[in-house]
């Protein structure tokens, strides 16, 4: 068999057929997986800030003598004034306020509202 | 038709959907490198998945101008050589050269004789001359797109590429001649 033969032979192998849920997966990996609801340089902000906070308050803590006590003796008179001197009105609204948050937060904008594609592809391009 | 780069440039524009067609056109060629290096069908799918989504997740630093092509299969390559590292870790076992024949019973069995002793005699080669022939059959003689995905300087691939041709045309000229006896 000599090159040229080889080479024809090679060429007219087909190639390996995918399986079939091969694409769904990919698929599902790419393009329909979810989109973080943060960026990534954000968590790590997130992240170092959340643990700066937990290293100041352990700092705090372990210098106060009784700072459990103290803490906890402070956040039970909190509550005990909020308790005093909120009405059932207040709650109301707060529980009205905070369930609308909930609600709309549920909802989904429509893409071209947030982030318009022609808009950007015409920015890309006039880049180019 | 759409170009790779259109395409490219319409998934990072937010049509999330355009990656959708770049997966449709190459998911065969980044499965048929996976599974002619791994030799597993599993193993060959997940090797596929993790190079689109590297790709997908990448897709920013991808060079406009560049081959989506030798990019998508650079990084099915690389895929598929940490998954050999990582077998040869864990096992003692030599990775087996043999191809995989429940993989796909039915249709060896309506191949040309012909296809089917080639096939057996490209399982059969040494890992990296079977790369550099699966991917010369992929890229259709474009030794320097082999290069580029095989990060291996030219004159590497042609050297490989000939000293498999000559163990091809060996084990071929060998069944031929188990065949007529």
């Amino acid at each position: 068999m000599d090159d040229a033969a080889l080479d024809r032979a090679l060429f007219a192998l087909e190639l390996e057929e995918p399986p079939a849920d091969l694409r769904g997966r990919i698929l599902a990996a790419t393009v329909y997986r979810p989109a973080l609801p943060f960026k990534m340089w954000e968590v790590w902000v997130i992240g170092t800030v959340m643990a700066l906070a937990v290293w100041l308050m352990i700092a705090v803590l372990a210098s106060v003598p009784d700072a459990g006590l103290r803490l906890a003796s402070a956040a039970g008179s909190l509550l005990e004034r909020l308790a005093r001197n909120v009405s059932p009105s207040i709650l109301g609204w707060v529980v009205v306020g905070a369930s609308s948050a909930f609600w709309i937060s549920q909802f989904t904008l429509p893409r071209a509202a947030c982030a318009p594609y022609p808009l950007r592809e015409s920015i890309e391009q006039r880049r180019a | 038709m759409v170009t790779d780069d259109e395409l490219i440039a319409q998934t990072l524009g937010g049509r999330r959907e355009a990656f959708g067609d770049l997966v449709e056109r190459y998911e065969r060629a980044v499965y048929h490198l996976s599974y002619r290096t791994l030799h597993d069908v599993e193993e060959a799918k997940d090797a596929t998945q993790e190079a689109f989504f590297k790709a997908f997740r990448a897709l920013t630093t991808f060079r406009t101008g560049a081959k989506f092509s030798t990019w998508i299969l650079s990084i099915a390559y690389h895929a598929c050589c940490d998954r050999l590292a990582r077998r040869k870790r864990y096992s003692y076992d030599e990775i087996p050269d043999a191809a995989d024949l429940a993989a796909g019973p039915e249709r060896l069995a309506v191949q040309s004789d012909e296809a089917r002793r080639l096939r057996a005699a490209i399982d059969a080669l040494p890992e990296k001359y079977r790369t550099v022939i699966t991917l010369y059959h992929l890229s259709g003689k474009q030794y320097d797109e082999i290069a580029a995905i095989l990060d291996v300087p030219m004159g590497t691939v042609k050297t490989h590429l000939f000293r498999a041709k000559e163990l091809l045309r060996k084990a071929l000229s060998a069944s031929v001649a188990e065949v007529r006896d």
